[in-house]
Formats: structure tokens, C-alpha cells, sequence
């Protein structure tokens, strides 16, 4: 991308132009809206829904009708302080604001990973205190590497893995739905590539065998389960066998921090979904020598941890990602990305 | 009067000195092999060298110098066996070295803002330094 470490054109004020976003490399929000309705999961950007002049849903927006709600953030970095962003805690609290000027409450909150930079516990509490402003019923976590750092996750496990298994894995039911939290970075790979490990995929195999085929799945975990940029770590070596449990459902998704950018991808009955950092950018994959914080004229950073749309729906067992804008009135014309 | 004044004092600074000991993050005792950084480091340092010198640095991640257990794939950071490991001590001291000969720096340590040359002096987020244009 010539001259360019972020989407110069921006048509919708949010930092994203629809050229990017069909690139599948749009850099998206502080958060992830998600909705589920007979089965089938809606998500949007929180940018894309709230204008942030006057912090509530922009006006006209009617949002669809959903069975439930739930958002998704990730890679906060709490303690991490450079110059591609000094103030972490203050784009979390952005995200949370977000999500508190819903017009209905998530029902829980998923956050992806990398709560905190360095694994210390004064990171913890601070993301804690700041976690606790959020309007919700709940919030599941999952690691990320950089939680697990010294101690390979014990601190993480005393604070937020209660009930789990393993090393922090765990499922639950919500209506209908069946999620499933993934640790894929207390084991690592060569190259910096997430792991499962047997344990975990023995105890995943157990976890969806009593399963309707019908039951709708929502996986999540740190580091992506598909092969985004191996080059970089960014993938899971035994995702494979992992999704190989899931190909008798008729709609999984999978939701995944870690690489900072929203990308998507269809593969059968699976969607894949990673969600941007409230903390800081990182390049495109690729684009720069490595992985690793993006520095940003300041005054574009929060436009460039922007907004981002996807929509899944379900045809004939399978999910598609199609670019279904949200419902809009005559007074807000949102454009079809 | 005075004596309670005098009394008060010290009461004041023991309370700034209490606070400021207690506001120090405390090493973790159980580093088993560390030969370059300091034997007394905080887990915070010694996580902020890592993420920030290693792993920006040089684009890798842990397990570039760190083995894994065993009998899982879990990281054993106190191993050897990896030469990657050894050859980052070199890399440090070569570091400190340079700073402290070249670019007068006293006392130079791996993570501290003063140093002139870095590992992302040369490395520029490559594991393996490219030859310059």
C-alpha cells in the first residue's frame, strides 16, 4: 500500500473506506455489537453505531430484532504505554462507553485476550476497576499471550479462571447457544504460533459430542484459529483438528483477537472473526517487517481503532458474511460496505 | 511542643519512606538463570525487556530463545537448550558494551530509556539483522 500504514480515505468519518474494507483488511472498532437472532449471529462495529458527538446510537438507526446481545473487545494491553498509544486505559474506557450507550445491554461481554501488557497485577486490577463500568450481565475472558508472560498463566488463572478447565478453558449455554472459550497461548509453537494442546482438544471433542447438529456455536480465543499470517504467528498449528469437531454444526463462528484488525473468512459452515485492540494498532500482514505496535499521527488513532461491519447469515447450514447494512431510516442512509 | 513537633516529622517521613518502599515492585525470588540482567529484577522489568526489546525488537516471540518443558509444550524459561538463548546473553553484553565504551553511558542496562543503541538499533523488528543498503 503505497505511503500508507492506515486507510486514507475515509467516506464515512469512521476511518474506514470501503476500498479497505473489501480488502478484508479494514481496520475496525473498540468493540464488536453482536446479536443473535434464531440462530444466526449479526455483529457490528460499535463506531458504526454510535455517534460519538453525542453518545448514544446515531439517529435513525433501528437496530434489528435479536434473541440476545453480546459485544466483543479485545487486546486492551493495560500498562502498555509507548507512543502508539500512550493512553490505553482511556481508549478501553472509550469501548466501554460504547457499549454502556447501547439502547439495550449486552447480555455478557466476551474479551478476547491481552487484558493486560506485561501480566502484572496492578494491570489487572486497573483493567478490572475499569471492566466493572461496563453495563452488562457478565464478562468471559480468555488469555492472551501477553497475560500469561513469567508465569505460564497462573496469575490469570486465579483471577478469572474460576470454573474452568485446563489451563483457562471453558464452555457455557446462553438461549439456545453454545460458546466455547479456547487458551491457545500458554502453549506456543515455533514461530510464535498458538497451541492447543491434546487436553484441550480431548476435552473439546467431549464438550460438543452430546450436541444437536443444530445448536449454533460461538467459539472464541486469543490468537486466531485460521491461518491469517503464519509468518507472524498468526495462527493456531492445531487449529485443524479443533474445527474438525465442529464441521457436523450448521453455523459456527469464531471470534479471535490478537492481530489487532478486523479480517473475516468463510470456510464451510465456519466464520471467522478477529476483532480490532482498544489499545493499538498493527500493521496489515505483510505490509511492515513484523508484527508489533503501529504508531499513528495521534489525532487519527482513534479513527484508525475505527469501525468495522459484518453480518453473518445463515443459508442452508452454512454462514455467509454478506454486507447487509443496518437498518436505516430516510435521516441516516448508512452505505452498504 | 517541639518534641511532638519534632516527633511528628519523623512520623511524616517514615510514612514517605514505608510508601516509597512498598511502591517499589518486588523482584520475583525464584529466577533460576539469569546470567546478564539483574539477578534481583522485577517481574515487570523483566516482562517489559522481554515484550518490548525482544519480541518488538526482533519479531519473535518466547519461544525464539525459550524451550519448551519436556512433557508439554509449555515454556521452560529457565532452560538452556535452546542456542538462541545464548547467543541473546552475547547480544546483551555486546549492547551494554557498546554503550558504555561509545556513548559514555554509565551502568548501562537492557531496557533502560538512557541507552543510545538497542536491539532495535540493528534489528528493526528481523531476528537477524539486514545487511545495510
Amino acid at each position: 500500500m503505497k505511503n500508507e500504514k492506515y486507510i486514507s480515505v475515509d467516506e464515512n468519518n469512521d476511518g474506514i473506506d470501503r476500498a479497505g474494507f473489501l480488502k478484508c483488511m479494514a481496520w475496525a472498532g473498540t468493540g464488536l455489537f453482536c446479536m443473535m437472532s434464531g440462530g444466526v449471529m449479526k455483529s457490528f462495529g460499535m463506531s458504526q453505531l454510535i455517534d460519538k458527538n453525542i453518545g448514544a446510537l446515531k439517529k435513525g438507526l433501528i437496530l434489528p430484532k435479536a434473541d440476545f446481545t453480546f459485544a466483543q473487545i479485545s487486546d486492551s494491553h493495560i500498562g502498555f504505554n509507548k507512543p502508539a498509544n500512550p493512553d490505553v486505559l482511556g481508549t478501553l474506557q472509550a469501548a466501554i462507553g460504547k457499549i454502556n450507550a447501547m439502547p439495550t445491554a449486552p447480555s455478557f461481554i466476551l474479551h478476547t485476550g491481552d487484558l493486560s501488557h506485561l501480566a502484572q497485577a496492578d494491570e489487572f486490577d486497573t483493567l478490572d476497576q475499569a471492566m466493572k463500568n461496563a453495563k452488562t450481565g457478565k464478562i468471559f475472558y480468555v488469555p492472551g499471550e501477553h497475560d500469561v508472560l513469567n508465569d505460564n498463566g497462573k496469575q490469570y488463572l486465579q483471577r478469572y479462571g474460576k470454573d474452568t478447565k485446563g489451563d483457562g478453558w471453558y464452555s457455557f449455554d446462553y438461549n439456545g447457544v453454545h460458546f466455547i472459550g479456547l487458551v491457545n497461548v500458554v502453549n506456543t509453537a515455533e514461530g510464535g504460533l498458538g497451541v492447543l494442546g491434546n487436553e484441550q482438544l480431548e476435552w473439546l471433542e467431549k464438550d460438543v459430542k452430546g450436541l444437536s447438529s443444530s445448536t449454533p456455536i460461538i467459539v472464541f480465543a486469543h490468537i486466531p484459529l485460521w491461518e491469517v499470517y503464519p509468518q507472524w504467528g498468526w495462527g493456531t498449528r492445531d487449529s485443524a483438528q479443533a474445527l474438525s469437531y465442529l464441521k457436523r454444526f450448521g453455523s459456527v463462528s469464531v471470534l479471535n483477537g490478537h492481530i489487532h484488525q478486523t479480517l473475516q473468512k468463510v470456510e464451510g459452515n465456519i466464520t471467522f472473526h478477529t476483532a480490532t485492540s482498544t489499545a493499538f494498532p498493527q500493521p496489515q500482514p505483510g505490509t511492515a517487517p513484523a508484527a508489533g505496535p503501529m504508531k499513528v499521527p495521534a489525532e487519527q488513532l482513534r479513527s484508525l481503532l475505527g469501525v468495522t461491519s459484518v453480518n453473518y447469515v445463515e443459508h442452508n447450514h452454512t454462514l455467509a458474511i454478506t454486507d447487509t447494512p443496518l437498518i436505516a431510516t430516510k435521516e441516516t442512509k448508512m452505505e452498504n460496505q | 511542643m517541639q518534641v511532638s513537633r519534632k516527633y511528628g516529622v519523623l512520623i511524616a517521613m517514615a510514612i514517605v519512606v514505608i510508601a516509597g518502599i512498598a511502591a517499589v515492585p518486588s523482584p520475583r525470588k525464584d529466577y533460576k538463570n539469569l546470567k546478564v540482567l539483574p539477578k534481583d529484577i522485577s517481574t515487570k522489568d523483566l516482562s517489559r525487556i522481554m515484550i518490548d526489546e525482544f519480541e518488538d525488537g526482533l519479531g519473535v516471540s518466547c519461544g525464539f530463545c525459550h524451550a519448551e518443558e519436556k512433557d508439554s509444550h509449555k515454556l521452560d524459561y529457565a532452560s538452556d537448550e535452546k542456542p538462541e538463548k545464548e547467543i541473546a546473553r552475547l547480544m546483551m553484553k555486546m549492547t551494554l558494551d557498546v554503550n558504555e565504551k561509545y556513548f559514555q553511558v554509565t551502568h548501562p542496562l537492557i531496557g533502560d530509556s538512557v541507552l543510545s543503541i538497542t536491539c532495535m538499533t540493528c534489528h528493526k523488528g528481523q531476528p537477524r539483522p539486514r545487511n545495510p543498503e
